[in-house]
């Protein structure tokens, strides 16, 4: 219970930076997408940088988690080719709804249904691609996801 | 309170100490994608809602809390000028697109932040290619449209 808390109290924080960023502004996206402006590639570079140090001092100092006591650690996974084409295929769903997974939430906190028909693909997206898989790629896969903490 | 668009040097930072504190509280990873797998899961499976559930359903919170104080006053943005002006294609158009990026995510094992922000900050090899393929698809894909559809680059 206090795993999910955690998780609420991350995820309000990080849906009202998306919205204050206006990020959840599909115009932001497509202009960031045209590079006509650095500033979404900014906030995911020094985002990117912030984090990869703290985690860092995290492990390096074998800190052991507040809620579940667990070691701070996770493992590394090795590319493969449905890391290239499916992420393909979410580009092209993000470059024509100029939003993702995480700012379509916020986007829709905001009142702003336009975003429910996307989250609405979006369950079906990940249901039929869990159908359509096989079998062998969706064992190795949650193997993996797993191990990644993904 | 009347306060602009958060510039980069804040939001930036703040997206990476969620990274941080949601490692340091409980090892997991922020990353929206999994929120979906769960709900999707639950309703097809009658599975019991997760850690990545609760993280989607806070993003969903996030931005209420963000209208409500104070973003009040921000620019309602729409599709226009984006998308066909007719809104049933408009529908249409955006529920494929978001089918696209649940089918395409979930093969990938991560979206923007769950391979953008948090793979890539842990050194994913994975992650990075996932990141790169998605950045340099997106970025060509919507230059071709607005060369195709005549708007100014």
């Amino acid at each position: 219970m206090k795993t999910k808390a955690t998780g609420l109290l991350g995820g309000v924080v990080f849906g009202f930076t998306l919205a204050w960023a206006r990020l959840t502004d599909p115009r932001v996206i497509r202009d960031m997408l045209l590079l006509n402006e650095p500033h979404v590639f900014l906030i995911m570079g020094s985002a990117v940088a912030i984090a990869a140090i703290g985690v860092r001092v995290l492990k390096a100092r074998g800190a052991r988690c507040l809620v579940t006591g667990e070691a701070v650690g996770w493992s590394l996974e090795r590319p493969a080719t449905r890391h290239v084409t499916g992420s393909m295929l979410f580009a092209l769903g993000w470059t024509v709804a100029g939003t993702c997974p995480g700012p379509v939430a916020a986007m829709i906190g905001e009142g702003r249904l336009v975003g429910v028909p996307v989250a609405v693909g979006l369950l079906a997206g990940v249901t039929l691609q869990r159908m359509l898989a096989p079998r062998k790629d969706v064992e190795a896969h949650m193997r993996a996801a797993a191990a990644a903490g993904l | 309170m009347v306060l602009g668009r958060c510039p980069w040097y804040i939001a930036g930072p703040m997206l990476g100490v969620v990274i941080v504190a949601l490692r340091a509280t409980a090892n997991r990873p922020l990353g929206a994608l999994g929120g979906y797998i769960d709900v999707a899961e639950h309703i097809t499976r009658r599975s019991r809602l997760g850690f990545s559930a609760f993280l989607l359903a806070g993003i969903v919170i996030g931005g209420a809390l963000f209208r409500l104080t104070i973003g009040a006053s921000s620019p309602s943005p729409s599709y226009s000028g984006l998308l066909p002006a007719d809104p049933i294609l408009q529908l249409g158009i955006l529920v494929v697109a978001g089918f696209a990026m649940g089918v395409g995510a979930r093969a990938a094992g991560g979206c923007t932040s769950g391979h953008g922000l948090t793979g890539m900050s842990l050194g994913s090899p994975a992650s990075i290619v996932a990141a790169m393929t998605f950045f340099g698809t997106a970025v060509w894909l919507a230059h071709v449209w607005a060369w195709l559809t005549g708007a100014s680059l």
